[in-house]
């Protein structure tokens, strides 16, 4: 098939930067990478691009597809080039580009080290020097944290550290929820005093970049809101973010509507929320700062009241694993099985993989 | 007309009563009855979700619930953050038995119906942008936009993650500039249209959120946008509200008018200003009217 490819070149020593197109003859089952090796071999050898297991699992290869992030192994070509796109490939944002599709991965590595990205002993070991089990259940906790391959696709994409470089970023608090969420690891208590500071889990800005680009369906944002959940339940809550997120719980059970006049007192103190007084009065003159009294309280609150007894006060909090509870139902959508599709009908798409020959086939 | 139950979420109840009384007006003209729902809370807005995990599967089970016992199919929101909250946890408790037994046991001893039927929750933008409500809002758009430059804001949490949300792709969305042109508006394309605003970390990180907010109003500002459209009024708020703030920060004054979805179409359906409550705003609308003689 003829595929078409705009990539963006660069160097970073003249800054020198130039669309180049490309038309070449690849293979239906070609992959994005497949594509780009093919104008390296036979178009132009100074294209630079990383790469090395081809089956989206080293991490390698992500790179910008029409802007979004993508494994370039991962991206099959058939359907874009039959529509006759020619996608525009460029290098991942959110990180310094040395030359073409290759970017410094030195910032990215930098945080993955912040938060100790191994397991901290302190457990207690098991009497005899039995080996130590641990319960299967366990480790579904972290089940899908422990997938991520360090590709940087979450990170290319993250609007909160487009802003503010410093945020410790999807990929690093992916990490940190990996070992958070182990059994065996001895510093969990630490480890969220840590990730409660200034560029931590707070920051994030929930735009849900990351979950959309992972390329392993990890969805970086909810084992960020597992971190904060975990704060709140082990009482480290002083942070901004943490406030404001417990004034919605409390807004919940007492008049059910979110009192949002409170909330930037109770987020952010009430000296500091003295000083916003020339903001609000602002907003107040055009009815945007409601007053609090009378409570604006929604009909049968008693029994949101009853609800929050019922899963917070004399249960406990859950912390990671109220959000890890709802993993199981949602990671049907992740894979995007319509059940309409035999596996049959898979094989026989173009482009799709040659169907793997099986014992029954002899016959 | 289709009968929808009408969740309006905190917002529209208090500090954006302007986006409920447009979404009021506005619905008749494209074929909805709304039914109000009144034993709601709010859904967490993602808050209660990472505080509280179990209790938000809670709290949006019970509006769920009582969506369903009025019998309609739709459940209609007017918030981004609403309806990504609202249809995360119906597909939880629509995925997985287990939790949702445990769920309707302690709705149930507090009084509220089991959650069983799995209810639609849909954004008013879903609803009028393709089928039979695109149709009757473009009959209903008489009045027009007489030309006016809108540049469609989308905002996070109604394009992704797109496996729970799954309207339109997420990188190419399309039905705010299908509604503008409907309407009668010319929509300009900017990149930030699909970015973050901010919203979320406003108050526990506001400068990195002014660093968001800045892109979308400065993107359409230099494209010659008149106004910004925003289906979520959390994205209303920060647009607007905040603006004032870019201006202390940056020196920059970009007196761009916000709207709300269902303000913009009802302007081109002809709802009377009185009922569209620009007055609401903190940036002034007057250009925007002016420029629609309304």
């Amino acid at each position: 098939m003829q595929v078409g490819l705009k990539i963006w070149r660069f160097n970073s020593r003249s800054g020198e930067r130039e669309l180049q197109e490309f038309e070449i003859d690849a293979p239906e089952e070609a992959t994005l990478l497949d594509c780009l090796d093919i104008v390296k071999d036979r178009h132009d050898g100074s294209l630079a691009y990383r790469k090395s297991c081809r089956m989206m699992i080293c991490g390698s290869c992500g790179m910008r597809m029409d802007g979004a992030a993508v494994l370039a192994c991962k991206v099959r070509m058939y359907d874009i080039a039959q529509e006759g796109r020619v996608p525009v490939i460029s290098a991942m944002g959110n990180l310094p580009i040395v030359k073409d599709l290759v970017v410094d991965m030195g910032p990215f590595w930098e945080k993955f080290r912040s938060v100790d990205p191994f397991l901290q002993p302190g457990y207690q070991e098991p009497p005899d020097g039995r080996e130590h089990l641990i319960r299967q259940e366990r480790m579904n906790v972290i089940h899908k944290e422990a997938l991520c391959i360090n590709c940087g696709c979450c990170v290319s994409e993250c609007n909160a550290m487009e802003s503010d470089p410093q945020f410790t970023g999807p990929q690093a608090l992916v990490k940190a929820m990996r070992f958070v969420g182990d059994p065996r690891d001895g510093e969990k208590l630490a480890r969220l005093e840590k990730l409660n500071g200034e560029h931590g889990i707070w920051e994030c800005t929930r735009c849900y970049f990351c979950n959309e680009r992972c390329p392993k369906n990890i969805d970086p944002r909810d084992a960020i809101a597992k971190l904060g959940a975990e704060s709140i339940k082990e009482g480290i809550d002083r942070d901004m973010g943490a406030k404001h997120a417990k004034w919605f719980v409390t807004s919940a059970k007492t008049t059910g509507w979110l009192r949002e006049t409170e909330l930037v007192p109770k987020t952010q103190g009430v000296v500091a929320a003295i000083k916003q007084t020339r903001f609000a009065l602002d907003l107040a003159v055009k009815g945007k700062v409601p007053p609090p009294f009378p409570p604006h309280v929604a009909k049968d609150v008693r029994e949101a009241r009853r609800l929050y007894d019922l899963t917070v006060r004399e249960s406990g909090r859950r912390g990671y694993d109220g959000i890890v509870q709802g993993e199981h139902a949602l990671g049907r959508l992740a894979h995007g099985h319509s059940g309409e599709e035999t596996l049959e009908e898979i094989y026989d798409r173009p482009g799709s993989f040659t169907r793997p020959y099986l014992p029954d086939d002899a016959a | 007309m289709k009968k929808v139950a009408y969740y309006k979420g905190c917002l529209a109840s208090l500090s954006a009563k302007e986006l409920d009384y447009a979404t009021q007006a506005l619905a008749p003209k494209v074929g909805l009855e709304l039914v109000e729902l009144e034993s709601v809370t709010c859904c967490g807005a993602g808050d209660i979700h990472e505080a509280e995990p179990d209790y938000y599967l809670h709290l949006n089970a019970r509006i769920l619930s009582y969506a369903a016992a009025e019998g309609v199919d739709t459940l209609l929101t007017v918030c981004n953050v609403c309806t990504l909250n609202l249809r995360q946890a119906n597909f939880v408790l629509m995925g997985d038995s287990e939790v949702r037994a445990r769920v309707n046991e302690n709705l149930v001893s507090v009084g509220v119906p089991a959650y069983e039927r799995d209810i639609d929750v849909r954004h008013l933008l879903w609803e009028i942008a393709e089928g039979e409500g695109y149709e009757l809002l473009k009959s209903a758009a008489h009045r027009g936009l007489k030309g006016l430059k809108v540049a469609p804001f989308y905002g996070c949490q109604i394009l992704r993650p797109s496996k729970i949300n799954g309207f339109e792709d997420p990188d190419r969305p399309w039905s705010l500039e299908r509604i503008i042109e409907a309407c009668g508006g010319e929509a300009i394309d900017y990149p930030a249209k699909i970015k973050c605003c901010g919203f979320p970390i406003i108050q526990a990180r506001e400068e990195t959120a002014l660093g968001e907010l800045i892109q979308p109003i400065e993107q359409a500002y230099e494209a010659g946008a008149d106004a910004i459209v925003t289906p979520c009024p959390l994205c209303h708020l920060s647009l607007d509200a905040w603006q004032s703030k870019l201006k202390a920060a940056t020196g920059r004054d970009f007196k761009m008018p916000i709207l709300h979805l269902s303000q913009l179409v009802g302007v081109a359906a002809g709802v009377p200003e009185a009922e569209l409550k620009f007055k609401r705003h903190v940036v002034s609308m007057k250009p925007v009217i002016e420029k629609l003689q309304i």
